[in-house]
């Protein structure tokens, strides 16, 4: 990982020198021992400051939404920023040609206090990029997971009041702090139903029907656009299962209209939701 | 005098008959202050829990007021007192400090929050020292001690097996009659902590004052996701919205939580927002954290606690930020 | 539509039924115009079409005191505005499976295709709904709103 992060400065460093681009976005070292927190530098002095390891653990992908306004922007890209990346092309909220993707194979990331495998890089199934510019360094090529819906059907094969208390319960903890909302690349609304406060959506008090209100809108809203990169469970700091509820949206997908991921490619289908096939499964006659 | 930590169960079990003792538990995997009873799972090993107490005092909804129309065609408006008599047990350091810097807040300068003033008259406060505080603690920096807490009732110093309980005010000093069946009148020796995380804090709220332009929020500012979670895991942020919610001829006046990371917080008639991005938002919150409340009372409004390190996603570190504008030449 | 027997204080089951205008809603008038019964436990809301159906709105109905959704549309080829209706019955596919998964019972969202002509259907179909859902009793979404406690009429 040393040389491609010596490789990541020195990249960094000409696309910025020769302005090619802007910005970039990347990693640096944080003040704490395996921490790393997101680099967005337009100063050529600075990329040497960009670090690539095993607790690089923020998907990137969201951030040319903010910056490709002001220019082109190169971006650091494993599997996830990668799909993170075609989902904001594919909603048209930035242009291809103002994003740089340098690709990095990625091996999983790791937790910073226990050091272990995090869960949202265990349920991993694109580690290398789907698409870049370049690449730096071998494609890791990390075998994908078997498992996808592993935890949806064990919460399915539960009992209804089963299932009703766990959601209840993890709906009970939700501080509605929007983290999940906004770290989300899917998540691109000019405006979110959350804040459109006139139209009164949302109430702003705290409870568990408020709460579900928002939960559920929100698998709603991006869940068939959902790219799987866990971001939303693993920055919650209530520590909520909400990849069980984007993946079940997903599995549901992939049972009634076929096998289904989406932001692999720039030549994909409409989102399953966005769509439909005349002969589409019939349950309301 | 001291409590053998061996007995601190029976305590809480005693203390909770009369009143609701809130101790630090870990409920699901979010520790969080919690009513005492029989199988919680009390951890006064954790250094903060990662909700704060601020909810005790100031609830994330708190209701005020319900009003509606009476059958006779008139009107009734009537307020709520939900306050109880209330322990908080085993807060620490700077979440009593916070307390202290909430009263300021809520209870100064010719305001009085009536539903604050209700709740904070109702509660004792229990503090316990911290022997070894985390590595994102840094509330000496922010001029605390993790061994003092002048504003609890009742101080309980770490020590290796026990406690050495001190009172420090009138009320705990009145509270400790229930205490005495489990307290020895023995010696022990403190166990001092130390927070590893040192800043130098000199100055920078006057280099800030004159920073309110300066390029740093730009920079800090792209990185942040606008998201709450500094501001709610954070035991000082106490900024709120009323609202209400109606129904027919009834309805309820209400309180919560706000967060100046959000965009519709300062959003204004006709949708103009003087804070209309990121940047600005950013910078409200730490110029309020750090310059504008001490300018206002005197006191710095962050103690330290290191929730928000621990807890940003995209690891915005306030301590980062306090370094780099020491460094500043502002 | 017939009155309800109501003992003052019994709980009788809410149901609202989002219904597509140019089929369901009419076939909902043809009813009426036949004098057919129906339970009065329904509340009709009328919508453009079965697309238009929003599942924030079957959200906040469950939370605001109604004990069951109903969602009617035209018949798939029949919509309309020609596809308003297939864009529906694949987000309520989803939807419904979402809800039930977090621990909704099934009976109270339910989704039917019924077309102005079909008054006999919208009178079976709600009178069934309405009993299915009497059936389980009301919904406690454990609710915690500021206004528990408060009757919604």
């Amino acid at each position: 990982m040393s040389d491609i992060q010596e490789a990541m400065r020195s990249r960094a460093k000409e696309l910025l020198e020769s302005g090619e681009v802007n910005a970039v976005i990347g990693w640096e070292a944080g003040r704490f021992e395996n921490q790393t927190t997101p680099l967005i530098t337009s100063q050529a002095a600075k990329t040497q400051r960009l670090v690539f390891n095993e607790y690089c653990v923020n998907n990137l992908g969201k951030y040319p939404r903010d910056l490709t306004a002001k220019g082109k922007v190169a971006i650091f890209a494993r599997g996830c920023e990668s799909r993170a990346i075609i989902r904001l092309l594919s909603d048209e909220v930035i242009k291809r040609e103002n994003v740089y993707i340098i690709g990095i194979g990625c091996p999983g990331m790791r937790d910073r206090t226990t050091g272990e495998l995090l869960k949202k890089c265990a349920e991993c199934r694109h580690g290398d990029p789907v698409i870049y510019d370049e690449m730096l360094g071998e494609p890791q090529a990390k075998p994908a997971t078997q498992e996808r819906f592993a935890e949806i059907q064990k919460i399915e094969a539960l009992p209804r009041a089963e299932r009703e208390a766990y959601f209840t319960n993890a709906f009970s903890k939700c501080i509605r702090c929007y983290a999940c909302r906004n770290v989300c690349p899917c998540c691109t609304c000019r405006q979110c139903f959350v804040d459109q406060r006139r139209e009164g959506w949302l109430g702003k008090q705290n409870n568990i029907a408020e709460n579900r209100f928002y939960g559920l809108t929100r698998v709603m809203h991006v869940g068939d656009r959902c790219i799987e990169c866990g971001e939303c469970e693993r920055v919650c700091p209530m520590d909520l299962p909400l990849m069980s509820l984007n993946r079940k949206v997903i599995y549901d997908i992939n049972n009634l209209f076929g096998e289904y991921e989406t932001a692999l490619s720039l030549d994909e289908p409409p989102s399953a939701l966005t769509t439909y096939k005349v002969d589409d499964v019939e349950e309301f006659m | 005098m001291i409590i053998k930590k061996d007995r601190m169960g029976a305590l809480l079990g005693t203390l909770a008959q009369h009143k609701t003792v809130f101790v630090p538990a870990l409920i699901d995997g979010v520790s969080k202050f919690a009513p005492y009873r029989e199988g919680l799972d009390v951890r006064f090993d954790l250094h903060n829990t990662k909700l704060p107490p601020k909810d005790l005092l100031f609830p994330q909804t708190q209701k005020m007021y319900r009003y509606g129309e009476t059958a006779e065609g008139g009107h009734y408006v009537e307020q709520f007192d939900e306050s109880s008599e209330r322990v908080l047990f085993g807060v620490r350091p700077c979440d009593m400090r916070s307390i202290n810097l909430l009263d300021d807040v809520f209870l100064t300068k010719g305001f009085v929050d009536e539903f604050y003033e209700a709740q904070r008259k109702k509660l004792l406060t229990v503090c316990i020292t911290c022997a070894a505080p985390a590595e994102t603690c840094f509330c000496e920096s922010m001029g605390l001690s993790p061994n003092e807490a002048p504003d609890a009732d009742i101080l309980l110093k770490s020590c290796e097996d026990c406690y050495k309980v001190t009172a420090q005010t009138q009320k705990g000093e009145a509270a400790l009659a229930d205490w005495r069946d489990f307290l020895e009148d023995t010696q022990a020796q403190v166990l001092p902590g130390k927070t590893s995380l040192r800043l130098n804090f000199e100055g920078v709220p006057q280099k800030l004052s004159r920073m309110y332009e300066d390029p740093i929020w730009d920079e800090i500012s792209t990185k942040c996701l606008n998201c709450g979670t500094c501001t709610f895991v954070c035991p000082t942020c106490y900024c709120f919205d009323i609202s209400q919610e109606n129904k027919m001829k009834e309805g309820v006046r209400f309180r919560c939580w706000d967060s100046c990371m959000f965009s519709e917080y300062t959003a204004m008639a006709g949708w103009h927002n003087p804070r209309p991005t990121k940047k600005e938002r950013v910078r409200n919150r730490f110029m309020h954290k750090l310059c504008f409340f001490e300018e206002r009372y005197g006191k710095t409004l962050c103690v330290g606690c290191g929730r928000c390190v621990e807890c940003c996603p995209v690891a915005l570190d306030i301590t980062r930020l306090i370094d780099d504008i020491g460094a500043s030449d502002a | 539509m017939s009155m309800v027997e109501t003992t003052p204080g019994a709980w009788e089951p809410k149901i609202v039924a989002f219904c597509c205008h140019w089929c369901t809603y009419t076939g909902a008038d043809l009813a009426g115009l036949n004098r057919m019964n129906y339970p009065a436990n329904v509340r009709v809301l009328r919508i453009p079409c079965s697309g238009r159906m929003n599942p924030q709105y079957a959200l906040d109905a469950l939370n605001k005191g109604c004990d069951g959704v109903l969602v009617c549309g035209c018949h798939p080829g029949d919509c309309h505005y020609s596809t308003g209706n297939y864009f529906a019955r694949r987000r309520m596919l989803v939807f419904k499976r979402l809800l039930e998964y977090q621990g909704l019972e099934p009976e109270r969202f339910q989704v039917r295709w019924i077309s102005g002509a079909e008054a006999g259907k919208f009178r079976d179909t709600v009178t069934e709904v309405v009993e299915q859902v009497r059936a389980l009793g009301p919904l406690h979404l454990n609710h915690e709103l500021v206004l528990s406690g408060m009757e919604v009429e």
